[in-house]
């Protein structure tokens, strides 16, 4: 399955390479060429791509430490002064990286398919190595965030209940008609969402008959082996 | 129970011999029940051969009278001597109100049953079902028009418990 980036992403994206040649003075790239630390050594590529390689690198653990922590818009300043480009260019790098590497890793894309998708983007050998090795390097643990991130499936939370019987209505006087209305709280990512429903006396020893089923279930043979025995 | 003159007017007539023999009555009020209690009935219900010699605007409008009538009557559970004293000052006969009274008495239950069932309530549970699941890892999460939950087993012995509690004071209540 191949990545659909968009044209926006492309855009944030296409920074990322074009950073050693936007007229840097040679001080700020060797401050930046040091901070690749000793892979760089004994390399044998230009200056201008070992730049590019390292200030994505340098993106590349920006972005995997904001899935961890959560974004932090003070580093955006630092690196936008070291780099002398605009705070807006270096957040939609990060971003755009942050992105490719969260769509990649929830789709659990191959490395075939990563090279494939990443390949429109026209950018160096170095630098498709360089994200591809960023995607497989850090691809479990950002599958691990995702999963902490959404549990979309309500989960219940407590029940309360309420006998009401109506005395009449505007169609017939003089009913008696029992019912139960029931309040459902539930969890749902992180938040709690409440249905108020309702049922007659015949239905909810129906309901109560049906769950105690489910709990005698449980205790079953069966069901014992199954967890005692999956872990 | 205040009717309408519309309504006064269509027992009167219906009262009358001379424009309702007994059986286009019996007929009559028999169409009368269907519609109001049969889901399928329709206008057809007044095209008996024994009512074709009545004008159609009579027949209609007793029919509509005696419909009116009977949901008012239903509606406000009316007793048999309200009934009679009715059709009595709507100059029914004996036999009339005898008919009328019984015919009533055997379409009550069913009628209580279909008033009581309109109007507005919350959403109403009619069934559940249940799967036992022993997560392993993490599914996808799918997407279910009704109402889904999961819950683990403290949870769902919680659920359980209280809809107990609910059914226990149920229990209760028709004790007293």
């Amino acid at each position: 399955m191949l990545l659909d980036l968009s044209e926006e992403h492309k855009e944030h994206l296409a920074f990322l390479p074009q950073v050693d040649s936007s007229g840097q003075e040679t001080r700020q790239r060797r401050v930046v060429f040091c901070g690749l630390g000793k892979e760089a050594e004994g390399a044998r590529v230009s200056h201008d791509v070992l730049a590019s390689v390292a200030v994505v690198a340098e993106f590349g653990r920006i972005a995997v430490e904001f899935l961890r922590r959560g974004s932090n818009p003070k580093i955006y300043d630092g690196a936008a002064r070291k780099l002398n480009v605009s705070r807006d260019t270096v957040q939609h790098g990060v971003e755009g990286l942050t992105y490719l590497l969260t769509e990649s890793s929830k789709l659990m894309i191959s490395e075939l398919d990563f090279q494939d998708s990443i390949f429109v983007l026209g950018f160096s050998e170095e630098l498709n190595k360089l994200l591809l090795q960023l995607y497989l390097d850090n691809r479990k643990e950002i599958r691990t965030i995702l999963s902490e991130l959404a549990p979309d499936f309500p989960s219940y939370h407590s029940l309360e209940w309420r006998l009401d019987v109506q005395l009449a209505s505007r169609s017939l006087r003089q009913q008696i008609k029992p019912s139960v209305t029931i309040k459902l709280h539930l969890n749902q990512n992180g938040d709690r969402n409440t249905q108020v429903l309702q049922t007659d006396p015949a239905t909810l020893l129906h309901l109560v008959q049906q769950l105690e089923q489910a709990l005698e279930e449980m205790k079953t043979n069966h069901c014992r082996r199954v967890v005692r025995n999956i872990k | 129970m205040e009717l309408s003159e519309y309504v006064q007017k269509g027992f009167q007539m219906l009262a009358d011999p001379g424009s309702f023999d007994s059986n286009a009555f019996t007929l009559l009020l028999r169409a009368a029940f269907q519609s109001l209690l049969d889901a399928q009935a329709d206008e057809a219900v007044l095209d008996h051969p024994d009512l074709k010699h009545i004008d159609p605007l009579v027949l209609k409008h007793c029919h509509a009278a005696v419909a009116t009538y009977i949901l008012e009557a239903a509606k406000q559970r009316a007793d048999k001597s309200t009934l009679s004293t009715y059709l009595e000052d709507s100059k029914f006969d004996r036999e009339r109100t005898e008919l009328f009274c019984t015919e009533y008495q055997n379409n009550k239950d069913s009628l209580e049953i279909l008033l009581g069932s309109i109007g507005r309530s919350l959403p109403h549970i009619t069934d559940v079902s249940w799967r036992l699941e022993y997560q392993i890892k993490n599914t996808d999460p799918r997407s279910h028009p009704e109402i889904s939950f999961s819950c683990n087993m403290e949870q769902l012995q919680d659920l359980v418990g209280k809809l107990k509690d609910a059914s226990k004071s149920l229990e209760r209540a028709t004790q007293l």
